[in-house]
């Protein structure tokens, strides 16, 4: 038995990132033994996004495949249809809206930073269903993808400088900690190669960067997206349209002048069988300590522009993630070479931090690094502790570092002079130095959200149509490092946020003691691991299989 | 060194279910739209074997996971070599298709034995492990099925297992308790009612069972005597989506509007009892029929509508007597707009109307079930259902006790309904063993032929009457919610018995009857049919049937048997439930208590306490106050449920009752969708209200 837990290449995830390494090492190495573990049950269940696609680095994955791909039935249920209206709004109030594209074309037309945003000619379609389209070709080429496999450690080798293999999560604990009957003890993966690709804010990952002492120049900073999807008429899809994309910017989150001021904006997309995703994207640093990102959808879907599409509609499915936002200056390094990664491990997608901010763009990226892993593998697998080094290089090949590049100081920009002149300036971006900017933690303040709806947000249904859960006796996997801190410091001055901003009601104030009352509801967004104002929560991977099980997310 | 051959099937998840899975047209739901799985309950079993193993210390002894299904089936093979399985036997075959159990439990017991031959060095040092039921099928028939195909010993709703000096102990549910018991022989077929001890997979074993070949059998390969719908023994009429409930789900915003809710829902008469026998029965034979071409008790609307709209024609053409219709008529019937059937079916139709006959002959039975010399009450409701059958039929409700000195129990029967009470008493009979029950039973059913026999869906039914069906060869439909007497004329069957039933966790409801048997069979669930008020006037017959029984028709030993503690009258007017909601102990019994004391005292009305299965467990309450599938099925005027999401298997245990108000902090707990009235909100703080309200009168 022993023999099956050596792998050559072991990839973490099954995103965009890790789908395509696998997809594109196995098809050029056949005989490679590639598997591919995720922490979701099932294909799609973890991965959440808007999303509207670029297509040139799908293309690019899937050409050497097939290169009829585009008329295949599965290509055509995912990538559901090009973008042919972008609607970029500007809301005002809860009923004015303003078409600004006019505004975007015109920074693009001059080649600025936030004339990105635009989206014509990309594809429409869902992260779950994309993934679960990848993972039936990666299937088919004989990768092995294994769902139920949580990585919780990387054994690193301080010496020789190498990871020799990632160790699982324990299963079968019960909540005290201890074994009960049927326990698991997290088996140990060897490997002689090492793909990171866990999405954004990944355990693994950190844990690497820590143990082979990469750094980052700029601390990552992180939005929140809380999405729905929404089952509306025959009328009002048809109204809305199949071939078009909302995002809006202002209310309920930022107004000129008299506030709120918070970084994000929400989006729109049609989704198919007259679902319309409903979204809001807030950047993390926002002060309110009463928010709860999910009573800015609230406000967004009440106003009227968005009600029209959606009104009367049944909520079929909901989630909730975090996007890695600090742009090219918060991607891990070794501080010596340079490389996203370090010898025989590299860090792929989200997990690198690869979103371009200015777009709110990362499935095109993730899919590219997932590209570059695989040529540099198939290259050099016999001297893996070269891998970083060459994977770094395709990368910047592939003009990710660059594209990173334009967007550098875009979400910095706004956070330090906010939307109004921060927009304009991230134009600069490129030129502006680096900015320092606080970890998202940091900025809670005293204030309150002016907008709050009067009505308290429906957590359980939102985590009921998530289909969210995990065993009921494992242990908590939220840990949280000093209670006395909430109960005594945080409950007082901001009325715990904790319990407020987690959109799955995982924190619950039990006898005035602030705790992860219900951890099983837990939708894996992470958001309180990096909003808790005294950095007081640790997020760990629960026994695999739990979480949410998004299907068109 | 023993062995295990686990049974494992895939089902459609159908925790899965939304709004979207269901055909807006029909309300049927589409079952492509859901995700296979493996039953929860053989993930159990899996789980369960591979205790077995462990505790017995043998490193050596075989897991194999055996399923039958189609090709795709193989993934939760995998599912199975990815925890504990070392080989895997994938049996599939287009033959095996539209299998009922019968045709199921047949070719898996074949194939047991080849796998115990082929696999096994022919030792019968085995056990079959299966979990009870699958969520999609719900009839828990195959396994004992399997048993009696094999003639082996069938331990039901196994809990856990105990290894001592080389021998494995099981506990069992059974009605209102557990109990301690050892199969006599080996092999022997183990079912898993709950064993939630998981069982995780490794990477190591799924990568090795993924790239393992899978033995494959298809139905010649094992010899199976009995496979796909020709084998069946039943055959499904109709599918339909579940009526709509009839509860009103209404949401209350007060404590003080609840008292009121109760209150005045206690000072209501409450409707008489259904008296069945008194009414006219609701099916009339053939022969008894003012109009001879009177169709109207057809088993499908549309069979009952064409049936109309040809006596209409023949009226229309002055044609009273069937013999009548030559080519000519039927020509003229067949141009007739109206009418939207072909020739092959007019004359099947015609050949219906000349009909009269009916297709079964003999009483309709009811399986007798007690404990401690009380007639269980599922016994009483389908006495109440079988005479009502029997009024339709003309003929005779016969009622089978057996037991060790039962005879006194004859009288209730009688005055609950019975005709005729075939009494079979023996010493070997004394404590229910599924053989020699079985044997009893079979003895007395091959005398004298009844044409119905019911059975209650209970512990000890679901596991007598699949053996026993299986044995004389006849088929067998699971956990009825309503039987009637109909016509299948178009097929030339006049006065068989529709069986109506839920499937796939309730989302949708099935018509089957039987086929190619001499007697049709089915279990009904308690709570659903109606008894009729006990009535000492009643006269009926007593026939004594003796059997010769020894030691060796026994099958287990029981070694204990652990009923509940303490005394619950569930015919309380009033039954407040709790569960898993009330946290602990101190605050189950305080909130419960102090309900209960309020409505007892101000309304002067009998309460008793319930519970759910999970509140039983957490040591919240006794198991005799669990009310459910595997507790006690209840009736009264009103029941309270606090801190109850509502799970299916709790909710069938209330069926019956008037009036349901459920207290829940959650707005979207299921059971709101299945009570009268509801109250969104902690029972901490509705509870003590409620009863402070009710007490200030
Ligand atoms: C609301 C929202 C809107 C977005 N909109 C767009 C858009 O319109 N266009 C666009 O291009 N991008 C968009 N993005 C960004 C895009 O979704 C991500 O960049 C992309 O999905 C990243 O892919 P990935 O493969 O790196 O990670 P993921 O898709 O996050 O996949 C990571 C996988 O790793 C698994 N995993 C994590 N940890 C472990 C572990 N320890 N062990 C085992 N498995 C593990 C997870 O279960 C998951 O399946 C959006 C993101 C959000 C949240
Ligand atoms: C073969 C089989 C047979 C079974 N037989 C039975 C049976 O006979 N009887 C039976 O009951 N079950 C039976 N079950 C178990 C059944 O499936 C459910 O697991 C069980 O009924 C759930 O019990 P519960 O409602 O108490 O717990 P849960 O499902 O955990 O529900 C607890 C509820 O309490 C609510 N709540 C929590 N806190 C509060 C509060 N402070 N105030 C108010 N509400 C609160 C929650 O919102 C939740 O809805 C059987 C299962 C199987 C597989």
């Amino acid at each position: 038995m022993q023999e099956y837990n050596n792998v050559s290449v072991l990839i973490v995830g099954a995103g965009p990132a890790g789908l395509a390494t696998a997809i594109t090492l196995k098809n050029q190495q056949p005989d490679l033994d590639i598997v591919v573990i995720d922490k979701a049950a099932g294909v799609g269940n973890h991965n959440l996004s808007g999303a509207v696609l670029e297509p040139g680095a799908i293309a690019k994955l899937m050409d050497p495949i097939d290169p009829d791909w585009t008329e295949s039935d599965d290509a055509k249920g995912v990538l559901l249809s090009k973008v042919n209206k972008d609607d970029i709004m500007f809301l005002l109030g809860k009923k004015l809206a303003f078409p600004i594209e006019i505004v975007i074309k015109m920074a693009k037309a001059f080649k600025l930073g936030f004339g990105q945003m635009t989206h014509s000619g990309d594809y429409i379609c869902s992260v779950s269903k994309l993934t679960t389209w990848l993972n039936k070709v990666a299937i088919s080429l004989g990768v092995e993808v294994l769902y139920g496999f949580a990585a919780e450690e990387i054994l690193w080798d301080a010496e020789e400088h190498i990871a020799t293999g990632v160790k699982l999560v324990d299963q079968g604990l019960n909540k005290e900690g201890n074994p009960e009957r049927g326990y698991l003890a997290g088996e140990v993966v060897n490997a002689k190669t090492i793909v990171i690709a866990e999405g954004c804010d990944g355990l693994l990952a950190e844990k690497f960067v820590k143990r082979a002492g990469l750094t980052r120049q700029a601390a990552q900073l992180y939005s929140i997206g809380v999405k729905e999807l929404i089952k509306v008429t025959d009328e009002q899809y048809k109204k809305f349209g199949e071939d078009r994309v909302v995002h809006a910017m202002g209310y309920p989150i930022w107004t000129p002048a008299i506030g709120p001021g918070m970084f994000g904006g929400g989006i729109m997309y049609p989704m198919g069988d007259n679902h319309i995703a409903v979204g809001m994207i807030i950047g993390l640093d926002y002060k309110f300590c009463d928010f709860n990102p999910q009573d800015a959808l609230t406000r967004f879907k009440g106003h009227k522009f968005v009600k029209q599409f959606i009104d009367g509609g049944i909520v079929t499915e909901a989630g909730a993630k975090m996007i890695p936002e600090g742009g090219l200056y918060a991607i891990p390094r070794c501080p010596k070479t340079e490389t996203i990664g370090r010898s025989n491990v590299m860090l792929l997608g989200d997990s690198a931090g690869l979103v371009n901010m200015c777009k709110i763009k990362g499935m095109h990226n993730a899919i590219e690094s997932g590209i570059a892993a695989a040529n540099a593998i198939a290259e050099s697998i016999d001297e893996p502790k070269g891998l970083a080094r060459i994977y770094t290089l395709k990368l910047e090949q592939a003009g990710v570092l660059k594209e990173m590049a334009t967007a550098k100081n875009f979400r910095q920009t706004v956070a330090k002079f906010g939307n109004l002149q921060g927009m304009p300036l991230s134009v600069l971006g490129g030129w502006l130095p680096k900015f320092n900017i606080e970890p998202d933690y940091k900025t809670l303040t005293t204030s309150k959200y002016r907008l709050k709806p009067s009505v308290k947000f429906d957590k359980d249904t939102f985590t009921a149509v998530a289909a969210t859960e995990h065993r009921e006796e494992e242990p908590c996997h939220l840990l949280i490092e000093n209670e006395t801190i909430c109960r005594e410091t945080c409950l007082g001055k901001f009325g715990a946020p904790c319990i407020t901003f987690c959109p799955a009601g995982v924190y619950e104030s039990v006898q005035g003691q602030p705790k992860a009352a219900n951890p099983s509801n837990c939708l894996h967004c992470k958001t309180c691991q990096r909003k808790c104002p005294y950095d007081n929560i640790r997020w760990t991977v629960p026994e695999p299989n739990g979480g949410p099980k998004y299907k068109t997310m | 060194m023993s062995h295990y051959i686990v049974l494992v099937k895939q089902v459609p998840d159908v925790s899965q279910i939304t709004d979207n899975a269901f055909d807006p047209k029909t309300g049927n739901l589409i079952r492509t739209r859901l995700p296979s799985v493996i039953n929860e309950l053989d993930a159990q079993a899996l789980a369960f074997a591979h205790h077995m193993k462990t505790i017995s210390g043998d490193t050596d002894g075989k897991v194999i996971a055996l399923t039958m299904g189609p090709p795709m089936a193989a993934e939760v093979l995998r599912y199975s070599l990815g925890r504990c399985a070392d080989t895997a036997v994938l049996l599939t075959d287009r033959a095996l298709g539209g299998a009922d159990t019968v045709a199921t439990a047949n070719p898996l017991a074949h194939a047991t034995q080849k796998i115990c031959t082929e696999l096994l060095g022919g030792s019968n040092d085995y056990y079959i492990i299966s979990g009870m039921q699958s969520v999609d099928g719900d009839t828990a028939q195959v396994p004992a099925q399997m048993a009696e195909e094999l003639n082996i010993p069938c331990v039901p709703y196994a809990t856990e297992a105990h290894y001592k000096n080389g021998q494995f102990t099981f506990t069992r549910i059974i009605s209102g308790g557990s109990q301690q018991v050892q199969p006599l022989s080996k092999p022997a077929i183990v079912t898993i009612a709950k064993y939630e001890h998981p069982l995780f997979a490794s990477f190591a074993r799924t990568r090795k069972g993924n790239q393992m070949d899978l033995i494959q059998w298809g139905a010649d390969d094992v010899k199976a005597t009995a496979v796909g719908v020709t084998g069946s023994k039943t055959r499904v009429i109709r599918v339909f989506p579940p009526g709509k409930t009839t509860r009103k789900c209404q949401q209350v915003e007060s404590t003080k509007e609840l008292a009121k809710i109760i209150v005045t829902n206690l000072a209501q008469n409450s409707d008489p009892k259904d008296t069945g026998a008194e009414q006219s029965p609701d099916y009339i034979l053939p022969k008894k029929r003012a109009d001879k071409l009177d169709r109207r008790y057809e088993g499908t609307v549309k069979e009952m509508n064409d049936f109309n709209l040809l006596a209409e024609k023949l009226k229309e053409l002055n044609i009273t007597d069937i013999a009548e219709v030559n080519e000519k008529a039927k020509e003229k019937i067949l141009a007739d707009k109206s009418i939207s059937f072909h020739k092959k079916t007019l004359d099947d139709m015609l050949n219906g109307l000349a009909l009269s006959k009916p297709e079964y002959s003999g009483e309709v039975w009811v399986m007798a079930e007690h404990a401690e010399n009380n007639i269980n009450d599922a016994t009483f409701e389908l006495i109440g259902k079988a005479r009502e059958l029997a009024d339709s039929l003309c003929t005779v409700v016969g009622v089978v006790l057996v037991g060790d000195q039962v005879k006194s129990m004859a009288g209730d029967l009688i005055a609950a309904g019975a005709g005729k009470v075939y009494l079979i008493e023996d010493s070997v009979l004394k404590n229910f063993d599924p053989h020699s029950y079985r044997t009893a039973v079979c003895d007395v059913f091959n005398k004298y032929q009844p044409q119905i026999v019911l059975y209650g869906a209970t512990p000890q039914g679901r596991v007598l009457a699949p053996m026993v069906s299986y044995r004389v060869g006849c088929g067998l439909t699971a956990d009825c919610t309503g039987l009637d007497i109909r016509d299948s004329s178009r097929k030339g069957q006049i006065a068989i018995l529709m069986q109506t039933r839920p499937a796939l966790g309730g989302n949708i409801m099935a018509t089957i009857c039987t086929k190619d048997s001499s007697c049709q069979m089915a279990t009904a669930r308690p709570g659903v049919m109606k008894r009729l008020e006990a009535d000492a006037n009643r006269k009926g017959q007593m026939i004594e049937h003796s059997i010769e029984l020894t030691e060796s028709d026994l099958s287990l030993t029981i070694i204990s048997t652990e009923k509940g503690q303490g005394n619950v009258n569930f015919d309380s007017g009033v039954i407040i439930s709790g569960g898993k909601g009330m946290q602990n102990q101190e605050t189950f019994n305080r909130l419960l208590s102090s309900l209960c004391g309020s409505i007892r005292n101000q309304l002067d009305v009998t309460v008793e306490q319930g519970a759910t299965r999970t509140a039983v467990e957490q040591g919240f309450a006794e198991r005799i106050h669990q009310v459910g599938q595997t507790g006690t099925a209840v009736g009264p005027k009103l029941y309270v449920a606090i801190g109850i999401s509502g799970a299916i298997q709790h909710m069938i245990g209330v069926a019956n009752t008037e009036c349901i108000i459920a207290i829940n902090t959650d707005p979207n707990a299921p059971i709101f969708k299945q009570c009268d009235y509801y109250i969104v909100g902690n029972a901490e703080q509705v509870v003590p209200e409620l009863a402070e309200t009710i007490k200030a009168g």
